[in-house]
């Protein structure tokens, strides 16, 4: 079994080598390129799975003492930093579900970005490049043994985001005069936004871990979460709270950041302007999972910061997540941008995973995670297929038409979609598995894992009495779900059903296999994937996560799961609410005409708009954060202009009074003597010793010998 | 010793000799056959490969003090057998360095050689006898085989130096690079000539236990004899002020041997000089602890500021290369010896040259795939190089960096090292020049990078980078990389060299 665990490194190591092997060598051969992005990832794929097997065979051992390799990294000051890769069971559960959804969106990125077609993207090798080094970012994170590694990765694919962002801005616009300018400066700003929103959390992240390591003295995971560190740092304070307090609330910090959560959210819409695939894959399925990962992760830290100052760490993950969850799917309802519907999706799902790890139900956060990464996925690449089909629609009328047609055209708008669903059959399914999976239909996937969040917080609230938080979750939550049924009620209405709206819908064409291969094979999980953990009274397999990643926590004596049966009100009201809420949606919106009011800006009238509008935050953002730095900049330049520069030149004026009454000192003196001497100085300085170097070798020769006699007379008379 | 342990302790220098002879005599069978004369290249490079594998073989053989390389002659050839050579871990060291070093220049040296002279294979032959005479200057423990060794690089250097035989500016620097080599090395050996009258013994150990015990009268003489041997090293380092010769010979020198002779000589010069200060005269450390400080402070202030004016990339890197020198010369000056810290002086410079090996050469690989292209190594030259050779120019700004000592780079690790070495021993003002003169070097590295990213070249046509060429830089971008990014196991080589040495003699 170690055989599988002792290959860990070279899941990493393997596609970061192919974004090595491609930037520097293969990148003028596109094929050869992907294949070598796919194979690379297949690879880690095995071995990945590999390690899961591993990790399920050699049963409960792994728990206690898990696989791990560690080399000391850089010497720092007395002691040294280590870094290491550690298996247990939530890297594993982690592994299953990570290298498998990345090496699909691989597969379907090679049809997306048109391999061999004429217009094949301009940059097809670099996009394979990168992510192929998001991926290494990605599993090499979750295989990280210290917090110091996980940082690093961390950042590699904050990197990897922000490329993959703005990869369409730099288009060669001589090569593809469809390219409009306003795209280009979305794709900047976008990455420019994501770029620096998640860096103030990954600044939190960092301060985090500056002060545990001040405090502790080692960054591996496996030390910090000993009983009695994690005691040590309840009880020492810092600015009155205890230790664990701050740092926790600090990690978590950076887990907003990634995950988007509330109020750092606002990145992650705007970054759908990179390349569908990136979408998938970053901005649904893995990256933005890192933050819950990294909070599921390091949970003891929470729960021991939580015990020793009230709850109140814990409490503000429920909060942030509730908060999250349900206002991320509110505005879900008001947007028209296919993708951006599904980004406020993505978003309020996050939010439920934070809300669960608030509440203390960490199995079921990373249950969602895993589930929500397969059905995410699914429907973000079903997207991505719905537009490239409309794409090529559009192109085909501009063809026939002999011009250019309307330029506005957004293929990613809704309400110019309609009737696909006879048009792209495969995608159509596969779209509709992924919608009833996030929506939380039975037997679907997504309906186990937000049924267990609901459950957990129903169950908790039941204990902790009427207002405790966890109604409050619940109701979040539940209230969430309903919105959920609608949003994708209206879409999938709007998209699928009633008659094309535009005429690219019209001649839209289903995607080729290699797209929708992929789209089939995680229309499979989003099916299956709740039989990873079944409430606890189902016979055979009921809880198995439960019983496979439960465990993980339990060294640090802090941490305590079970698994819960299902809970009949919950669910079916839950199930009442997925049902009728999707039907409705679907009913009220699949014959939508253009240019009509839609039914939801009709009923909800200024709080449609105000959805429509994401709240106004980054309105908000803007008067609060950027006008004033830029408004600070300008009063600086202002400031710099007219005072210091007014300054400046009195001082000059003055100086050229006094000039003009001593003129004659002024040029005698000053001029010849101190400014020009230091000049002067300095050059024949320069140039002495440039003169030093005559060319002779005679001279040089001299050099030697003087230099000896002088160091030897020194020594005679010293 | 037997006739066998003693040949496989000299393994990686036998194979050097065999293949330097092979490359000769094959050089002298198919001269004139472009096709095959490239294929001594290859030639050449498997030999270096086949050296590596030796010195590897050898590593464990190594013991604290070193062992002795000798050949029991038996009493039939009369009685005692004098060790010349010693295998210890500073040993160990630079024939790795030196084998590193032989592998880059070869194989960058190939499209250079073949465009510019007539004389291809003995070219390589040259390149290999003098990494020979590195290896054996390493690992010398005895005056005279200092002084043959020293001999020996020189004059294969003075050949490389002038092998353009029809470029004047060759035969020119030859010519002064003989010439000042004559006179450097005249005074050392009058400066050995004074430490062997002054204890009666040759062999470093030996001078170190006559000096200990008092019993020479002579003790005065031991500080002219110092200074005349700094001076015979210092020419071999580039040490200011006998550092004259370089600039001269640099830009004269066909490329791939200026890359040769900013790292090859200066590897010797610091291997001899580790070795003869520290082993011979422990006792007078506070006399060359001062000496080296201030020609530390020299060579580095000088070097830098001389740099600052130059328009040719290849004289610039020579006065860069000196001031990097007097960066690596404050390890030793800064030794302490007993320091149970993380840099005892002697690791950070060997640190700082492993790291310097990497970067310069890696440095003058990219001048030379310019220089193939454009004929020549001014500053223009390479303006745009980001859009004629993307992989040159992110190279290049790597190895700029690091000779900057910016991280994440390898030079960032040996001036953190040598810096901290200064700073434990109280020596603040080395450590302030140092910082101020790297600060300095700034100014002079950006000149050549300003062009190199932001401005247009006429000539926009791409850069063709051999696949060999682009091994060699590709592998020494990954070095200076992996020097600072997994720094651990570097500093480990670094300080086991030294440790022993270290702990044999103080």
């Amino acid at each position: 079994m170690d055989f599988f665990f002792n290959l860990a490194p070279l899941a990493i190591l393997v596609p970061l080598l192919m974004f090595a092997a491609i930037i520097l060598f293969t990148h003028p051969n596109n094929r050869l390129s992907s294949s070598l992005a796919i194979g690379g990832i297949a690879f880690s794929t095995i071995i990945s799975w590999g390690i899961v097997l591993a990790t399920i065979l050699s049963g409960e051992h792994i728990w206690e003492e898990t696989w791990q390799i560690s080399i000391p990294w850089l010497p720092a000051g007395t002691s040294v930093l280590w870094i290491g890769l550690e298996v247990d069971s939530l890297t594993a559960a982690m592994l299953f579900m990570v290298p498998f959804v990345c090496m699909l969106i691989f597969i379907y990125s090679q049809g997306y970005m048109n391999l061999g077609k004429p217009n094949q993207d301009p940059r097809y090798s670099r996009f394979f490049a990168y992510i192929s080094l998001f991926a290494a970012g990605m599993i090499g994170l979750v295989l990280s043994g210290s917090l110091l590694l996980l940082f690093i990765f961390w950042e590699l694919m904050g990197l990897c985001s922000y490329l993959l962002i703005g990869f369409w801005s730099f288009r060669d616009r001589d090569t593809e005069d469809h390219i409009d300018e306003a795209q280009v400066k979305r794709a900047r700003a976008a990455a420019l936004k994501a770029f620096l929103t998640t860096r103030i959390g990954d600044v939190l992240l960092f301060s985090g871990m500056v002060l545990l390591w001040a405090y502790t003295g080692t960054l591996n995971f496996s030390e910090i979460f000993q009983p009695e560190v994690l005691e040590h740092l309840a009880e020492i304070t810092i600015w009155g709270l205890p230790a664990a307090t701050v740092i926790a609330l600090l990690v978590f910090g950076g887990a907003v950041g990634k995950s988007a959560q509330f109020p750092l959210h606002v990145w992650l819409p705007d970054a759908m302007e990179g390349p569908t695939p990136v979408s998938a894959l970053i901005h649904a399925a893995t990256m933005v999972a890192a933050g819950v990962y990294l909070v599921a992760r390091t949970y003891p830290l929470f729960v021991a910061g939580s015990v020793a100052g009230d709850g109140s760490v814990l409490a503000v993950v429920a909060v942030i997540g509730a908060i999250t969850a349900f206002f991320g799917a509110t505005i879900g309802l008001a947007q028209n941008d296919i993708k951006r519907v599904l980004a406020y999706s993505t978003i309020s799902q996050l939010g439920y995973m934070m809300m669960a790890l608030g509440i203390g139900a960490y199995v079921a956060a990373v249950f969602h995670l895993l589930t929500h990464a397969f059905f995410k996925a699914l429907l973000f690449l079903g997207s991505g297929s719905v537009i490239h089909g409309v794409e090529h629609g559009h192109h085909e009328i501009a063809h026939h038409s002999d011009h250019h047609g309307d330029d506005d055209f957004n293929p990613n708008d809704m309400k110019t979609m309609g009737g696909l669903r006879h048009r792209m059959p495969r995608t159509f399914w596969t779209y509709i598995i992924g919608t009833l999976a996030l929506v939380g239909w039975l037997p679907f996937a997504g309906f186990w894992s937000k049924d267990e969040i609901l459950g957990e917080a129903f169950h908790l609230w039941r204990e902790g009495g009427t207002f405790s938080l966890p109604l409050w979750v619940w109701l979040a939550g539940t209230l969430g779900a309903l919105i959920t049924a609608l949003y994708m009620g209206r879409q999938i209405g709007l998209v699928f059903w009633g008659e094309p709206r535009h005429g690219a819908a019209e001649h839209a064409h289903e995607s080729p296999h290699s797209m929708t291969t992929p789209l089939i094979v995680l229309a499979i999980f989003a099916v299956i994937g709740g039989l990873a953990n079944l409430p606890s009274n189902v016979p055979l397999v009921g809880g198995e996560l439960h019983h496979f990643i439960g465990e993980v926590h339990e060294v640090s004596e802090v941490v305590h799961s079970e698994a819960l049966a299902l809970n009949a009100i919950v669910a079916g009201l839950s199930t009442v609410l997925a049902v009728g809420g999707l039907i409705f949606g679907w009913a009220i919106y699949r014959n939508y005409r253009v240019g009509e009011v839609e039914p939801f800006q009709r009923w909800l009238g200024p709080v449609f708009t105000l959805l429509k509008n994401k709240y106004y935050v980054d309105e908000l953002y803007r008067a609060v954060f950027i006008r004033p730095t830029v408004w600070l900049a300008d009063i600086s330049f202002r400031f710099d202009t007219g005072v210091i520069d007014y300054l400046v030149n009195l001082v000059g004026r003055v100086t050229r009074v006094v000039a003009d009454f001593g003129g004659v000192f002024d040029a005698k003196v000053i001029d010849s003597t101190l400014v020009d001497g230091t000049g002067k100085v300095t050059n024949s300085f320069g140039g002495w010793l440039r003169q030093t170097q005559t060319g002779r070798v005679q001279n040089y020769v001299l050099v030697i010998a003087v230099t000896v006699l002088l160091l030897l007379g020194l020594y005679l008379y010293l | 010793m037997t006739l066998n342990r003693f040949l496989i302790l000299l393994l990686p220098e036998i194979t050097l000799t065999v293949v330097a002879f092979l490359v000769f005599i094959l050089d002298l069978i198919i001269g004139g056959d472009e096709v095959r004369e490239r294929r001594l290249q290859w030639f050449a490079f498997l030999g270096v490969l086949l050296a590596l594998v030796a010195t590897i073989l050898i590593w464990p053989l190594a013991e604290a003090g070193g062992l002795p390389v000798a050949f029991d002659v038996g009493p039939g050839f009369g009685g005692d057998v004098v060790p010349m050579m010693t295998l210890d871990g500073l040993a160990l060291f630079f024939k790795l360095i030196t084998v590193l070093m032989l592998a880059i220049i070869i194989l960058s040296a190939g499209e250079y050689v073949k465009v510019h002279t007539p004389f291809r294979g003995e070219f390589y032959a040259f390149v290999l006898l003098a990494g020979l005479s590195i290896m054996l200057a390493s690992a010398a423990t005895n005056l005279v085989m200092i002084y043959l060794s020293i001999e020996f690089l020189s004059i294969t250097s003075y050949v490389l130096t002038g092998y353009l035989r029809d470029d004047v500016r060759s035969t020119e620097a030859a010519i002064k690079y003989f010439i000042y080599g004559a006179a450097a090395s005249a005074v050392m050996l009058y400066g050995f000539s004074l430490l062997y009258g002054a204890t009666g013994a040759t062999g470093l150990v030996e001078i170190a236990t006559a000096l200990a015990t008092g019993s020479v009268t002579l003790r005065w003489l031991v500080f002219p004899a110092l200074v005349m041997v700094l001076a015979g090293l210092g020419f071999k380092i580039a040490l200011v002020p006998f550092h004259q010769w370089s600039p001269d010979a640099y830009e004269g020198a066909p490329t791939p041997v200026t890359a040769f002779l900013s790292v090859g000589p200066k590897a010797a010069g610091f291997a001899v000089l580790i070795r003869f200060l520290i082993v011979a005269l422990p006792a007078f450390q506070v006399n060359w602890s001062a000496m080296l400080a201030g020609v530390a402070i020299l060579t580095m202030s000088l070097g830098n500021l001389i740099a600052l004016w130059q328009t040719n990339v290849k004289r610039m890197l020579a006065y860069s290369s000196i001031a990097q020198a007097g960066y690596m010369l404050i390890g030793l000056a800064a030794l302490a010896p007993l320091a149970e810290s993380w840099t005892n002086g002697l690791n950070a410079l060997l640190l700082y040259l492993f790291a310097y090996l990497f970067t310069n050469l890696g440095a003058f690989a990219v001048v030379i795939a310019v220089e193939d292209r454009t004929g020549s190594a001014n500053l223009p030259d390479f303006s745009g190089l980001i859009r004629r050779s993307p992989f040159l120019a992110v190279s290049m700004l790597v190895f700029l960096l690091s000779l900057i000592g910016i991280p994440p780079t390898g030079g960032f690790m040996g001036k953190l090292f040598v810096f901290g070495a200064a700073v434990q021993r109280q020596m603040i003002l080395l450590a302030v020049i140092g910082v101020l003169n790297s600060v300095i070097s700034v100014y002079y590295y950006y000149k050549i990078m300003r062009p190199m990213l932001f401005e247009r070249a006429d000539d926009a046509e791409p850069i063709r980078v051999t696949p060999s060429m682009r091994l060699v830089v590709g592998f020494s971008l990954a070095m200076v990389l992996a020097i600072a990014i997994y720094a651990e196991p570097f500093i480990r080589l670094a300080t086991e060299s030294a440790q022993l040495l270290l702990a044999a003699r103080f």
